[in-house]
């Protein structure tokens, strides 16, 4: 902790520390010093300025090149994501308020009665590589049950910025990796690239973090999900979205009401951790078709869609 | 129950199983009891190790699949027809049925890159739409008046992979604009879109 440059992070992580979370009881084995770093790097990604070049790779696919930058003006920040690489796409998030945190990253964060991520993945700590140039500390996080991948993160020493992810699979097998090439902090703003196409990120309304707002109006419904996994965003049931996550997994459900009959069946396909798993199956006498997308195992997606039902 | 079943099972439930086991074991599971049963037990076993309850384990979708596969009417004749049994998690044999792409071309289906960037060409079809090719999904030519409606006759196995996919790249993006406000890495989701729309 004296290795800290002492920032104002390490000060709110100092303030923190003093914070209780849920009991032992509620969450066993918990590492309370993951737990800080994960705390204080879903704060920094929010609070701190930085732009750099990260470096995305997944099976057998050619290396992907983008340039980030995270700058924060008074109580906003802004996002912008540059395909260096393929497309030459930019994705921008303008105007993003500090204090708006949506449900993955609360689940990141130090509080009052939750275990977090810490409920459902064992974390441990240790001393990380040289990540663009940064000393890093390494934070492993193990999934405790079969339902999600586990990832290796290796964060900022200084300021808790996640500099290098890896997701990895059953047989310790890496399925993708993020990584910065460079960083610099400050809010300096590379200049203009060629951009082929850009886009605004959406914002949708984060859902209440307590409940799921689950308006008894007819819809359909998830029934399963795996343990730890909370809605995103405030949907209505008849939307054909929902999507959840557990603060490091999101999966997505795509419900499509077809037009004539479909065979009932199954399909799947695999890109580095994420999976797209669809079927064909009636709900309500209705035939549909389920989609669960998302950086989640086959079998944690099929078992959702396979929970689906229909509510009047 | 084989050994070598019982390696296809766990390597099922650990998501690593590869093509060929995945039709070994759904193909068993129609008619083994005691496979459906192990399944079960794996994960029962395996939730337990991993300290949680296996009360929410005894999902047995075979069972319903079973159900649906009765109901279904088969045509077995086409079983004979293509002259190797197909296993397919709802393992049909029924009539052509037509799936809707949502408007989306249904192209390159068998097209195999290769490493020198020549895409090979797909082959469209010029069979109007609704005569198929049994053996899997084909491309058929895109505009019918105003509608683009390609047909799939899923050997449901290839058809459902197929949508799977397509699926993906359909949806990608709406997944990410969630991912990247509620994962660690920002905007990064994006970058698993094959194609950022605006």
């Amino acid at each position: 902790m004296s290795a800290l440059r002492f920032s104002h992070f390490a000060a709110l992580m100092l303030a923190l520390a003093a914070v209780p979370w849920a009991s032992a009881q509620e969450c066993p084995e918990v590492n309370p010093e993951a737990v800080k770093w994960l705390d204080k790097m879903s704060r920094s990604l929010q609070h701190v300025s930085y732009h750099g070049v990260v470096t995305f790779q997944r099976g057998g696919e050619d290396m992907q090149v983008v340039q980030v930058s995270h700058s924060v003006d008074g109580g906003t920040s802004t996002d912008r994501l540059t395909q260096l690489t393929g497309q030459g796409a930019e994705v921008v998030r303008k105007d993003h308020p500090l204090d708006c945190i949506h449900p993955g990253h609360n689940l990141l964060r130090l509080g009052q009665n939750q275990c977090g991520v810490a409920a459902n993945y064992r974390l441990s700590v240790s001393e990380g590589d040289l990540v663009a140039g940064r000393h890093s500390v390494r934070i492993a996080v193990a999934p405790r049950d079969m339902y999600r991948y586990g990832y290796v993160m290796e964060l900022d020493r200084d300021t808790g910025l996640l500099l290098k992810t890896a997701t990895i699979g059953r047989g310790n097998k890496v399925l993708e990796k993020f990584q910065f090439a460079n960083l610099s902090y400050g809010d300096d703003s590379p200049e203009g690239l060629d951009t082929a196409i850009s886009h605004s990120a959406h914002h949708p309304v984060p859902a209440a973090s307590s409940t799921n707002a689950a308006a008894k109006s007819p819809g359909w419904r998830v029934r399963w999900l795996p343990p730890g996994f909370a809605a995103t965003d405030a949907v209505s049931s008849a939307s054909p979205r929902k999507t959840y996550t557990d603060g490091l997994a999101v999966f997505s459900v795509f419900l499509e009401k077809l037009d004539r009959e479909i065979r009932p069946g199954e399909g799947v396909a695999r890109k580095g951790s994420s999976t797209s798993y669809t079927r064909g199956v009636k709900l309500a006498g209705e035939p549909v078709l389920l989609t669960v997308v998302g950086e989640v195992p086959v079998n944690t997606a099929r078992m959702v869609a396979d929970s689906v039902v229909w509510e009047r | 129950m084989s050994d070598k079943m019982r390696e296809s099972l766990s390597a099922l439930m650990d998501d690593e199983a590869n093509e060929l086991e995945l039709q070994r074991v759904l193909k068993q599971m129609e008619n083994d009891g005691e496979l459906r049963q192990t399944w079960v037990r794996y994960n029962a076993t395996r939730s337990v190790m991993a300290g949680q309850g296996a009360g929410n384990l005894n999902i047995d979708i075979s069972a319903r699949v079973r159900t649906a596969i009765a109901e279904s009417e088969a045509a077995p004749s086409l079983r004979q027809r293509i002259g190797r049994p197909f296993a397919s998690f709802a393992v049909a044999a029924s009539v052509a049925a037509t799936v809707v792409l949502g408007g989306q071309q249904l192209a390159q289906i068998s097209s195999a890159d290769d490493p020198y960037g020549n895409k090979a060409v797909a082959t469209v079809g010029s069979s109007p739409v609704g005569l198929v090719n049994t053996m899997g999904a084909t491309a058929v030519q895109a505009s019918y008046g105003t509608q683009a409606v390609p047909s799939l006759q899923p050997a449901a196995k290839t058809a459902y992979k197929e949508l799977a996919r397509q699926r993906m790249e359909m949806y990608m993006q709406e997944h990410a604009e969630h991912a990247a406000l509620n994962t660690p890495q920002g905007l990064m989701p994006f970058v698993r879109v094959e194609e950022i729309r605006e």
